[in-house]
């Protein structure tokens, strides 16, 4: 049966309306001049070029990789301890629990960034990389919760229990079967997390201090036009390898769906 | 089958708040052989494979393993292996690692490769050590699950409901299959199952629960032939079970009134815990004679009209309406010379020998 053709041209324009003004974005960032405005005067990869060049944004990056890379180890940890016991077993306060997990999703990143802010500051802890990972941790549980949540709902529980009954402990159970049953979401976990971490800009930007994160970075740069060029290209790198970790992270979630139920 | 006990279960209780999923079990089970725990959905039989397999802890009560008290010996510590209902094959791991997978760090490499093929070859799976667990049938998978817990040579086998996921020509043929893997082993198996025919044809004993109480533990002959209620009559088999009179009791003998059939002399049934004089007695199908004239050399007989008729195949199944009972009595004839001898409305006599009529007793709950 054909849809309503007027259903389908909105449908159309609502998508063209939503992504057109990212894919400029990387249109720009091989436009020659340092205007962002059509015509496109000429094709460059200079923006590109440029990029190696600047240590300041070099380190940025170093930052944000190191932080993304702590904060998806955290999350994912803690997500996967959480995540089990969620699924698992029932216990008095469990909904309220889960809840408070995923509240990160919900608040304001402005409110929750001050707060923060506030808190550290409070307790001695000047606002620093190590800040950053806290916050993005915080932030990242939900996604790692969830994601892991999925991959318990598939497994079995009698797999856990089979391998006790065949004389292996708690530890080593844990080590040789559930680890390795649900381990395509706990990459997937790792992949989004990381993602999340890498391209949050509130919270670093409040709890940096004068260690920058990538976004952070960008903001501090878009202040001037002459480099608003090579912040494209940044941004489009960016956005291409957030893409690409994402559709990843979406490809071992399944396999993790996939692998638990027969 | 020894005369030894290798496990016995002391008046085990498994209570969950408020509600009891089993109570008072006392259970005695002898080295070597093969017993069934039957009952219905939700009756307990599971609470008390688990308790045994040390999934569950009791309540109250101790469970002995071989002598050994397994109070607070967790279930990597027991001599038990359980095939569990779904199978529980490791997805992540082939079919030889699955089977190995108790042995590793246990035991030489080249020992556990040894061990592997030989568990492989008694289920039938002989050469398939590479195949993926996602590559299994049904069967298979069940197979794989019983070389993988017979690899560790427990004292006793657990089985929950180790066939209900496969279908029906698989199922018979793994009844026959694991009765014989059971006797050439001479381990004993522990078996959960709520299907009666399944029950009957592999156990040497079976223990019927019904809400969390083991109503009576037997043989399979005994208990058809010698049910101690209505509820595992009716559960074991079909049974037609008719109001009865108690007018004497002379030792092993009933004198009963069985208001259709008028009165008889029966056998009295060890295994019923009380007889009033309001007492029910049970026919089961197969054992009444069905004609169209008054039967000669019967002793008790009947009158009533056939009220339905269902062709089995091997056997018909008659309902007959008779005027001394609410209920129609069923009948069941073999398929002699492939005909269906009467029809709905004949009016049709039965009969049946007093040596058939079992003793109910009196439902006292």
């Amino acid at each position: 049966m054909r849809r309503p053709s007027t259903l389908t041209a909105y449908a159309f324009l609502y998508l063209v309306f939503l992504y057109l003004p990212v894919l400029f974005l990387p249109l720009f960032s091989f436009n020659s001049g340092t205007i962002v405005a059509f015509p496109i005067k000429g094709w460059t990869l200079d923006w590109y070029r440029k990029l190696g060049e600047q240590d300041t944004l070099i380190q940025a990056l170093w930052n944000s990789l190191g932080v993304g890379t702590v904060v998806a180890l955290l999350s994912t940890a803690m997500g996967l301890f959480a995540a089990r016991a969620f699924v698992r077993y029932r216990f008095r306060g469990q909904r309220a629990a889960e809840g408070l997990v995923m509240l990160p999703l919900v608040i304001p990143g402005i409110i929750v960034a001050s707060s923060m802010l506030v808190l550290f500051l409070f307790i001695g802890l000047k606002p620093s990389l190590l800040t950053v990972v806290l916050g993005h941790t915080f932030l990242a549980l939900p996604f790692s919760v969830s994601i892991l949540k999925s991959a318990f709902d598939d497994f079995d529980a009698s797999l856990e229990e089979a391998s006790y009954d065949l004389g292996v402990g708690v530890f080593d159970t844990f080590r040789r079967v559930t680890l390795p049953v649900v381990s395509p979401g706990i990459v997937a976990s790792l992949l989004v997390t990381f993602t999340v971490s890498f391209d949050e800009f509130v919270l670093a930007f409040f709890l940096s201090g004068n260690q920058p994160t990538l976004p952070v970075y960008i903001w501090s740069q878009i202040r001037f036009p002459a480099k608003l060029p090579n912040v494209l290209a940044l941004g489009s790198i960016l956005l291409l390898s957030s893409v690409l970790l994402l559709v990843l992270a979406e490809y071992f979630r399944r396999r993790s769906s996939a692998s638990g139920v027969q | 089958m020894t005369e030894k006990n290798i496990i016995e279960l002391r008046g085990v209780e498994k209570r969950y708040g408020t509600f009891l999923a089993a109570s008072g079990i006392d259970l005695d089970l002898k080295e070597g052989e093969f017993f069934s725990l039957l009952g219905p959905s939700g009756c307990g039989k599971t609470t008390v494979l688990r308790m045994i397999a040390g999934f569950q802890e009791p309540t109250k009560g101790t469970v002995l393993i071989d002598g050994q008290d397994m109070d607070g010996v967790p279930a990597n510590n027991r001599p038990t292996n359980m095939v569990f209902q779904s199978y529980a094959i490791f997805p992540h791991l082939n079919v030889g690692n699955n089977v190995a997978y108790g042995l590793r760090g246990k035991a030489p490499k080249a020992e556990i490769d040894q061990r592997v093929a030989e568990a492989l070859e008694m289920v039938e799976l002989g050469g398939l050590e590479d195949r993926g667990a996602s590559e299994l049938s049904g069967g298979q998978r069940q197979r794989v699950a019983l070389a993988r817990a017979l690899i560790m040579r427990p004292k006793v086998l657990l089985l929950d409901e180790p066939l209900s996921a496969l279908d029906k020509k698989l199922r018979e043929q793994m009844q026959f299959e694991m009765r014989n893997l059971q006797q050439s082993l001479g381990i004993t198996f522990v078996m959960v199952t709520h299907d009666q025919y399944e029950a009957m044809t592999m156990s040497d004993r079976i223990g019927v629960m019904f809400n969390g109480r083991l109503k009576q533990v037997d043989t399979p002959t005994t208990l058809y032939a010698r049910p101690c209620d209505q509820q595992v009559a009716s559960f074991i088999g079909e049974m037609n079970i008719l109001p009865a009179q108690l007018l004497e009791e002379n030792g092993d003998t009933l004198s009963v009134d069985a208001k259709a059939f008028g009165q008889m002399e029966i056998e009295k049934n060890p295994n019923v815990a009380t007889s009033a004089r309001d007492m029910n007695i049970g026919i089961r199908p197969e054992q009444l004679e069905i004609t169209s004239e008054k039967p000669e050399d019967y002793p008790s007989t009947v009158q009533g009209k056939v009220s339905n008729v269902a062709f089995y195949g091997e056997n018909i199944h008659y309902h007959i309406q008779v005027a001394e009972t609410d209920k129609p009595i069923s009948v069941s004839v073999p398929n002699y010379f492939h005909t269906v001898d009467f029809n709905r409305g004949d009016a049709v006599w039965l009969g049946v020998q007093s040596a058939s009529v079992i003793d109910l007793g009196t439902d006292t709950e």
